[in-house]
């Protein structure tokens, strides 16, 4: 398969990222690499303050127990990772985490890939366009107006869900859908997915429009089927789009907090809890801010894992157009 | 999009955000205790920063006209108003206190609650403005202030007070052929008649956790001693071995199961369930004294049609029968405030007989606990009744989630939703309380 290279050397010296100038280096001397960095000093020593030091601190407050209301601190080392262990909800909140990451990457990378690649294979543009923007409006929508929206789909006999099961014969099957342990948290992924999917299609689908129009026709020429096609050319040249949505998708389930609050509050019995509403659950209602600080840590250690697996795979697999 | 700028920030971006936040903690520290001064003089200048718990759209204008008000009469002073729901008060208060930024005048319930910003030196000591024999004291309902008490000084200005009732639908009672229940049984039985008249006997929200709560703190005050309780509420004290724990619990669930939607409950919200029954599709709700204008307010349930009363006592009980769950809610003065004595004079306004009759008044319905802060002409005939009720009961319950520490009451709050949903046995819901309990001390 022919795959076209672009030559991107000299771009970044357009926009003056590359290193000192030829003027600089005759001038400076030696120093004329750290003179270069003055240019981004300022978000280096923003990006330090706002995202890095907070990461430290959080990891010093996780070793202490503290009392917002006196002020009160002692060093406690690392018992509230030792507690994490035996804490029954944070393991229901791993596997909460991890059932939505599993089943958003199903959903909002593989489902969307397929969509949008079926959108993008319609002749008309003014189709394209419109399925483009039918599955993004939910996208469109805010999380509290969704989850108030869902909330009432889900309304046990009188909700939307239950009284459509009941419709069709299904009634047995309709139940408080965020109400049961069994199946709150199931109930709060689905909303997640239908919030999601329309937004991951445009992106595959802005993806999909930079493959050139020649491969797809030489590959009709040489007899290949649309699966064949999804399969050959798309799916290997969206592939750097594919492995950052699955990075967006993970650290983003790990991260999930206000379709939780506005759904079910981590409830009943804690059974929906993730990692992000426990977190608030013991710093801001439980007030232990020490145990919240260790679990803000386990998310920071899960989503950064996450992220450099995904950059390993994404670099070592690059296909550049 | 370069993945690793992506990274920076994602990733790490919003454990940043929540780190910030917690680690702000590291700089949050009391200052030592504050004593309100009755001679100060006020300087009616500069601003008074006042969190409340008004801040539903019938209830929040109660705050922005008294300000308004207060601002006519002192053109210098600019009050501003921060104000929040039942839901989210705690949160709010909490992130204030963890990066000490208390307004000069929050909101406070009674019991554990308050007692976090006297532990901490963050509320004025009001003893010398506020007791029983000073000029402010005496506007005062005597029982309101003391519930403020910590350390025998009073740190709290009661603005109402509240307590639980049955609310019911009078129609619908008298179509179903069933008269106010007198006893637990009674109820159960009344249940079962208006299932039978084709509504849901009582509507029950349990999706955030408390509205079971308020009924256990109730089956509470009726099956365990009044000190045993008491000693319950304290960590270094508490063992929850008192068998009417489970008699309470066992009753609750009997109660959920035959008179609401059971199980399903804990999928809908307290919202839901009184607008169930303010559109006359369930005959009862559980409900607070101030919540009776509200439940009245729209709907098919008229003011006239609504009755109440408090939760019948089931018979033999341990405890104290003529008890009700129930507490006055108020204000602390920050003790961080820069300017203390314009915020007490502040909350001497809006404790004021005149604007305690607005207070009480439809729309807001809140009784004031001022004395002479409400007038029988003007407010709902359910409110004076329910007063009347507080007034003959010999010991106010306070709320199970603000009566209790934190992780206590996270285990009544998370173990009574698994008894509602049939999860967990009231046993094993007590025993999650006593490791919570014996975790605390």
């Amino acid at each position: 398969m022919a795959v076209m290279k672009h030559e991107h050397e000299g771009e970044a010296a357009k926009i003056g990222f590359t290193g000192p100038s030829r003027v600089e280096k005759d001038r400076f001397g030696p120093i004329a690499g750290v003179l270069s960095f003055r240019w981004v000093l300022i978000a280096f020593v923003l990006i330090l303050w706002f995202v890095y030091y907070p990461i430290i601190d959080n990891f010093i407050v996780s070793t202490k127990n503290q009392d917002i209301f006196t002020g009160e601190t002692a060093f406690i080392g690392l018992d509230n990772y030792r507690r994490l262990q035996g804490d029954p909800v944070f393991w229901t909140a791993i596997v909460n985490n991890t059932l939505y990451a599993v089943i958003s990457v199903v959903f909002q990378v593989f489902g969307a890939f397929v969509l949008a690649a079926l959108i993008e294979g319609l002749t008309e543009e003014r189709w394209r366009r419109f399925w483009r923007a039918v599955y993004f409006v939910p996208s469109a929508i805010s999380i509290t107006v969704t989850g108030l929206l869902f909330y009432f789909i889900y309304q046990p006999d009188i909700g939307l869900l239950d009284s459509a099961l009941t419709q069709i014969g299904l009634a047995e099957w309709s139940r408080a859908w965020l109400g049961e342990e069994g199946t709150a948290i199931y109930a709060i992924i689905a909303m997640s997915q239908w919030q999601g999917f329309g937004y991951s299609t445009l992106l595959f689908a802005i993806a999909i429009q930079k493959i050139p129009r020649e491969l797809y026709d030489a590959a009709i020429m040489d007899g290949a089927g649309t699966w064949r096609r999804l399969w050959n050319i798309t799916f290997p040249l969206t592939r750097e789009m594919t492995g950052l949505m699955v990075i967006v998708t993970i650290t983003g389930a790990f991260q999930v907090f206000n379709e939780v609050m506005v759904m079910t509050g981590g409830g009943p019995n804690n059974s929906s809890q993730v990692l992000g509403t426990w977190l608030y659950q013991q710093g801001f209602i439980e007030n232990d801010f020490g145990y919240g600080a260790a679990i803000a840590t386990v998310i920071f250690v899960i989503t950064l894992i996450t992220g450099f697996a995904q950059l390993w795979y994404t670099k070592r697999r690059r296909v550049d157009l | 999009m370069k993945a690793n700028t992506f990274l920076s920030t994602t990733s790490l971006g919003s454990l940043a955000v929540a780190a910030f936040v917690i680690g702000a903690v590291a700089s949050a520290s009391a200052a030592d205790p504050v004593v309100a001064d009755p001679s100060a003089t006020v300087e009616y200048s500069g601003t008074v920063s006042v969190l409340t718990k008004f801040g539903l759209q019938q209830l929040s204008p109660f705050f922005v006209n008294a300000a308004k008000e207060y601002e006519k009469l002192h053109p210098d002073v600019k009050v501003e108003l921060i104000q929040e729901s039942d839901d989210s008060v705690k949160g709010k208060t909490k992130a204030l206190v963890a990066s000490n930024s208390l307004p000069d005048v929050y909101f406070t319930w009674t019991g554990s609650w308050g007692e976090n910003f006297v532990r901490g030196n963050r509320a004025v000591d009001l003893t010398p403005v506020i007791g029983p024999d000073t000029e402010w004291g005496k506007t005062l309902a005597t029982a309101a202030v003391s519930a403020f008490q910590y350390n025998g000084k009073l740190y709290g200005i009661p603005l109402y007070l509240d307590a639980k009732f049955m609310g019911y639908n009078k129609s619908l009672f008298e179509k179903a052929g069933v008269s106010e229940p007198k006893t637990f049984d009674e109820l159960l039985t009344a249940c079962a008649t208006l299932r039978k008249s084709g509504v849901t006997p009582v509507s029950f929200g349990n999706k955030e956790g408390w509205p079971g709560v308020h009924y256990a703190g109730q089956l509470l005050a009726y099956n365990v001693p009044q000190a045993t309780l008491e000693k319950d509420f304290v960590p270094a004290t508490a063992d929850y071995a008192d068998p009417g724990y489970v008699v309470s619990l066992t009753q609750f669930k009997k109660l959920i199961d035959e008179c609401s939607d059971g199980s399903g409950t804990n999928g809908s919200s307290y919202a839901s369930a009184i607008q169930q029954f303010g559109s006359g599709k369930a005959a009862m709700y559980y409900q607070e004294i101030i919540e009776f204008d509200q439940a009245t307010a729209e709907g098919a349930l008229k003011r006239e049609d609504f009755g109440f009363f408090k939760l019948p006592a089931p018979a033999d009980a341990k405890g104290d029968v003529k008890s009700i769950e129930g507490a006055p809610e108020g204000y602390m003065i920050s003790a961080a405030s820069k300017n203390i004595p314009l915020a007490i004079d502040f909350m001497r306004f809006v404790t004021s007989a005149e604007n305690g009759k607005v207070l009480s008044a439809p729309p807001y319905g809140q009784p004031s606990a001022t004395v002479g802060g409400y007038s029988a002409d003007s407010m709902n005939p359910a409110v004076v009744g329910g007063l009347k009720v507080i007034a003959d009961s010999s010991y106010l319950m306070p709320w199970l989630d603000t009566a209790n520490p934190p992780r206590v009451a996270a285990a009544w709050l998370s173990g009574l939703q698994a008894l509602v949903g049939g999860t967990m046995s009231p046993e094993e819901v007590m025993e999650r309380v006593k490791e919570a309990a014996a975790s605390s001390k």
